[in-house]
Formats: structure tokens, C-alpha cells, sequence
């Protein structure tokens, strides 16, 4: 199959789940008892105050007509107004995008030189001390709750020793650098473990495959060997798992944000759930949405141009 | 093993706990102010005693990672051996092309918007981490029952004219659960992960409630007066985690191997 029809097959998927993923959210929050007219009428409730409200809102009239509204509304960053403040939800995500892409690109761009140092030192030495501390570090620390190992390494960074900050209360996050250490070491503690697992195991299969054997037959150069033709197919795997990492990192940013109290888009989803201001979680999910999906997308393209011979999803 | 020795040990402290510290609470207890050195970990940010909430708060996080666990695989085993023993290509299609939009959400965020819209409570909680769960459990189970309903031995018997129980079930069944086996460490530490990481966002469970994840969330505010009020529970679920990974990540090889 050649790139581009992959690219097409693979584009349509992605399309559907956005699709799938947006009608989903409308209408789990279609289903809620109770609607924005009343949740606006305040306390005391009165009968015409709710209906004068819903007919402001445009909420009288038929679902079907406000979802093809709503739908047409995303691709122009309309997503309807926030229930307790009455601002464009779209002001809300532009606040609190800025910290949430600076902290999410930040662990992306130390994961994979981290991740892929740490698989390949391992892979080169299998079997030796450093790689099996090197695994057995890996192993343990996969899939602990970033809010636990935040906690902990705030009291002993930020509290015991007072090296670092405890949070980012206040601070300018880009004037002050070292309020990012300990949220970027949280947020890349797990994914640099699975990362770099499959980094190290892509390796020591390719390092025993047919191909090195021949290449190193015809004399090339072990540093070419290695890092030419055995890292591109190690790195196959790891790749689509630098993807599954972004759903891990949109998770993990919004715990992050709250233990280090970053006012980014975590926030907001953290807020506007506790104060019941459904178009705001719905915008925001949304866009979460379609960044995991576009993100997935992205990385199966890079996938398969590493490694042709990668499975078809669609 | 040394590394699964380790992983026991760090189990067994915080399971321990967690099911028999509840036992060693009394039922009075007294409150003084918030953050005050007295017990052994001091008072929590109500004024209750810490370590009495330590001994009490460890059952919700693990029962809930339990039967949400056993959940997703009592629902999602029969739905991907049903996608996989289908004649119809079709109902494997329609079984399984949902999955692939739930899999395409973040699963903390579908978490936040279930809790958001279904409202607070323990069966919330323990529905949606099985919901989130589920997708991987069936697609794992469908690969199990593909590959094994390809194998000579099940042509046989489906010649010899054995029963759909004996084939698909008994036969299956029996084939398939060395790969769940293996499987069941890394969807357990993945609804613990979930669980703790909801009730730290106070999604799912009262904000005052003894238990681990909240206790850390509601007693960061005294991290520097008492900051064993923080640690011990942060320490203990991480401890849990830790231990969970070490001990599963050897099962998980030897069925490889």
C-alpha cells in the first residue's frame, strides 16, 4: 500500500472519530435532567423566568436543529457561551491553552531523546547491570498516579530540601524555569518507562535480525549499522507509542495542573465540572478529542513511513 | 526472583492496610484543630486524626480497582470472543468499531465527563473505570479467540461435530486464559491508576471521605506544617503501584518466554 492511500484510508478513520467522539459529547450532555435555562434561573426558580431564558438561548427548539448549530459553529471556534459567566467558551480555552501546549511540548520534546537514550543504552548492553537497573526502574515506575508521585516529590523538593518550588502559584512559568522542573519530571515519568521499553525490546530484535547479520557481513560500520539500520525499525513501535503517550499526557496535565496549580486547560476542565458549566467541558472535550485523534493520526503516518510493513488500522 | 520479592513486599504493606486497617478504627473519635502533631502523623485538614484516616481510607481505592477490574473482564472477554468466533464478518465490524471511538478519548477525560454528568458516587466511579477498561480487554480477547480458532485442534473438533459450547467456550476458554492472565497486572494497575487519580480531582467520591487519594488532595494545604498527612498516603498508593508492576511484570514474561 502506498503512503498516500494509507494516508487517505487513515484520514477517514480519524474524521469518523471526531465525528463519533463530538455527537457523543452533545448528547451525553443533551441527557442531563435539567437544562442551562434552569441552571441560569438561579435558586428560586421561576416557571416564565426558565422559559423567557430558553427562548433567549434558542434552548426551545428542536435538538437535531441546535446540534447541526452547534456542529457547524466547532470548525469556526464558535462553541457557545458559558453557562456561569457568560463568556464565549472559545475565551476560555485561548486563557488556558498557552500553559497546557508549553507543558505538553516541553514533555514531548525531553521524552523521545530521553526515552530513546535510555532503550537503546539498555538494548546495546543486554543484560548487564545498567540494564537491568535500567529495566527494573522502568517496570516499577509504569502507570504510577502522577498526583501521588508529585505529592511526594513536592515534599521532598519543594518542602524538605526547598529546592525547587512546591507550586507555580504566581509565578510567569517562562520567566521562571524552575517551576517546570518537578511538573516535567512528573509528566514524563511514566511515558519515558513505556517508551523506552519498547525502544529497548525494537532494539535487541533488530540487533539479532537477518538484515544486521548481512550488513555487518559487508563490513559496514558498527555505528552505522546501529544507528542507521537497526534504530529506524527499533523505533517503529515507539512511535505509535509516543502517541498513546498524548492521552496519557492530556490526562496526566490536567492532575499535573492542579497539584502544581498551573492555570491551564486542566484547570478550566477541573472548574467548569465542579461548577457544572457544561458548554465549557463540552468545548474541551472536544478539543481534547481532536487533538488525540489528529496526534494518533500523525503518528501512524510517521509509523508507516519508518516501517512500510506496519499493520493497516483502518 | 528478587525484583518480584520486592514488588511483594511493597503489595503487602499497603494491602495489609487497606483491608485490615478499618478493623483498628475506633468508632469515636475526637477532633481538635487542623494540622496539630498529635498521633503519629498528625491531625488532617478537619482536625481528624491522620493515621486513623490512613487506616480507613486504603478500602475504597483498592475494592474499586478490584471490581472494576473483574467487571471489565466479565464484559469484555464474551464480547471479543463473540467478535471472534461471528460468521458474519459484519457483527465482528459492529462489535468491534466502537471500541476504536472510546479508544480515541482520553480515558481521564472520559472519566470527567461521565462523573460530570452521572453525578458523584462509588457505582459511578466503579462503571466508568470498567467502561474505560473494557475496550482494551475486548480487543485483547478477540486477538486470544482469533488465533486459537484458527488452530487445527478446533477444526477437528468443529469436524467431529462438538458442541458451540464445547468448542467456543470449554475449548477457547481454557486456550485463552493464559493471555488474560498475563494481562490482568496491567489492566489492574490501570484502574488503580484511574481510581486514585479520580478521587484526587474529587470525581466520584465526597470530598471529605477517608480514603488515600482525597486525603492527599484536601491535606496538600498543610504540607508544610504536617506533611506526613500527605506523604504517607501519596506513599502508600505509590507504593500499591509500584509493587503491582513488579510482581505482574514477572507473570507477564513467563507466559512469554
Amino acid at each position: 500500500m502506498s503512503l498516500a492511500s494509507y494516508t487517505a484510508r487513515r484520514a477517514a478513520l480519524g474524521l469518523v472519530q471526531v465525528l463519533a467522539v463530538v455527537t457523543l459529547v452533545f448528547f451525553l450532555v443533551e441527557a442531563l435532567p435539567g437544562d442551562a435555562a434552569v441552571a441560569l434561573a438561579g435558586d428560586n426558580p421561576d416557571p416564565a423566568r426558565i422559559a423567557q431564558i430558553r427562548a433567549a438561548m434558542g434552548l426551545d427548539r428542536p435538538t437535531f436543529e441546535r446540534f447541526a448549530q452547534w456542529l457547524v459553529g466547532l470548525p469556526q471556534l464558535d462553541f457557545g457561551v458559558s453557562l456561569v459567566s457568560g463568556r464565549p467558551v472559545a475565551d476560555f480555552l485561548f486563557s488556558g491553552i498557552g500553559p497546557t501546549v508549553a507543558l505538553a511540548a516541553l514533555t514531548l520534546v525531553l521524552l523521545v531523546p530521553i526515552s530513546v537514550l535510555v532503550g537503546v543504552l539498555a538494548a546495546l548492553r543486554e543484560g548487564s547491570l545498567l540494564d537491568r537497573a535500567l529495566t527494573s526502574i522502568t517496570v516499577a515506575l509504569h502507570s504510577i498516579p502522577e498526583f501521588a508521585l508529585a505529592v511526594v516529590l513536592i515534599a521532598v523538593f519543594g518542602v524538605q530540601l526547598a529546592w525547587l518550588p512546591p507550586t507555580a502559584v504566581g509565578a510567569d512559568l517562562f520567566a521562571q524555569p524552575a517551576v517546570l522542573v518537578l511538573p516535567l519530571v512528573v509528566l514524563l515519568a511514566r511515558p519515558i518507562c513505556s517508551i523506552s521499553r519498547l525502544v529497548r525490546a525494537g532494539m535487541v530484535d533488530a540487533l539479532a535480525s537477518d538484515y544486521v547479520r548481512h550488513a555487518r557481513r559487508l563490513g559496514i560500520g558498527e555505528t552505522r549499522v546501529r544507528f542507521a539500520h537497526a534504530l529506524p525499525n527499533a523505533l517503529a513501535p515507539a512511535v505509535q507509542q509516543v502517541a498513546r503517550t498524548t492521552d496519557w499526557l492530556l490526562g496526566g496535565v490536567i492532575v499535573v495542573e492542579a497539584v502544581f496549580v498551573i492555570p491551564g486547560l486542566g484547570t478550566v476542565l477541573v472548574d467548569s465540572v465542579a461548577a457544572r458549566d457544561l458548554p465549557v467541558v463540552q468545548g474541551l472535550a472536544v478539543v481534547f478529542a481532536v487533538t488525540t485523534v489528529a496526534v494518533n493520526l500523525l503518528a501512524d503516518l510517521v509509523a508507516f513511513r519508518l516501517a512500510p510493513r506496519a499493520e493497516v488500522v483502518a | 526472583m528478587k525484583r518480584a520479592g520486592i514488588g511483594g513486599l511493597l503489595i503487602a504493606v499497603p494491602l495489609a492496610l487497606a483491608l485490615l486497617g478499618p478493623l483498628f478504627v475506633p468508632d469515636q473519635q475526637t477532633r481538635s484543630a487542623p494540622f496539630l502533631p498529635l498521633g503519629p502523623l498528625g491531625t488532617d485538614f478537619v482536625g481528624r486524626d491522620a493515621w486513623y484516616q490512613v487506616l480507613a481510607g486504603g478500602q475504597t481505592v483498592v475494592l474499586v480497582a478490584l471490581i472494576a477490574t473483574v467487571l471489565s473482564y466479565l464484559a469484555g472477554v464474551p464480547y471479543g470472543v463473540l467478535a471472534a468466533t461471528a460468521r458474519l464478518r459484519l457483527v465482528d465490524e459492529v462489535l468491534m468499531r466502537p471500541l476504536d471511538v472510546l479508544l480515541a478519548v482520553p480515558s481521564l477525560l472520559v472519566l470527567i465527563l461521565v462523573a460530570a454528568i452521572a453525578g458523584q458516587g462509588l457505582p459511578v466511579l466503579i462503571g466508568v473505570v470498567t467502561l474505560v477498561n473494557f475496550p482494551d480487554v475486548a480487543r485483547l480477547s478477540r486477538a486470544a479467540a482469533l488465533e486459537i480458532s484458527g488452530r487445527p485442534a478446533l477444526e477437528a473438533m468443529r469436524m467431529q461435530g462438538e458442541s458451540w459450547w464445547r468448542t467456543s467456550i470449554v475449548y477457547t476458554g481454557r486456550s485463552m486464559l493464559r493471555t488474560l492472565a498475563a494481562d490482568v497486572g496491567v489492566r489492574l494497575t490501570a484502574a488503580l491508576y484511574l481510581v486514585a487519580s479520580a478521587s484526587f480531582l474529587g470525581v466520584g467520591v465526597p470530598p471529605d471521605a477517608a480514603d488515600w487519594a482525597v486525603m492527599v488532595d484536601r491535606n496538600r494545604g498543610g504540607l508544610f506544617l504536617q506533611p506526613l498527612t500527605v506523604v504517607v498516603p501519596a506513599l502508600l498508593i505509590v507504593a500499591l503501584s509500584v509493587g503491582l508492576n513488579l510482581v505482574f511484570d514477572r507473570a507477564l514474561r513467563k507466559v512469554r518466554t
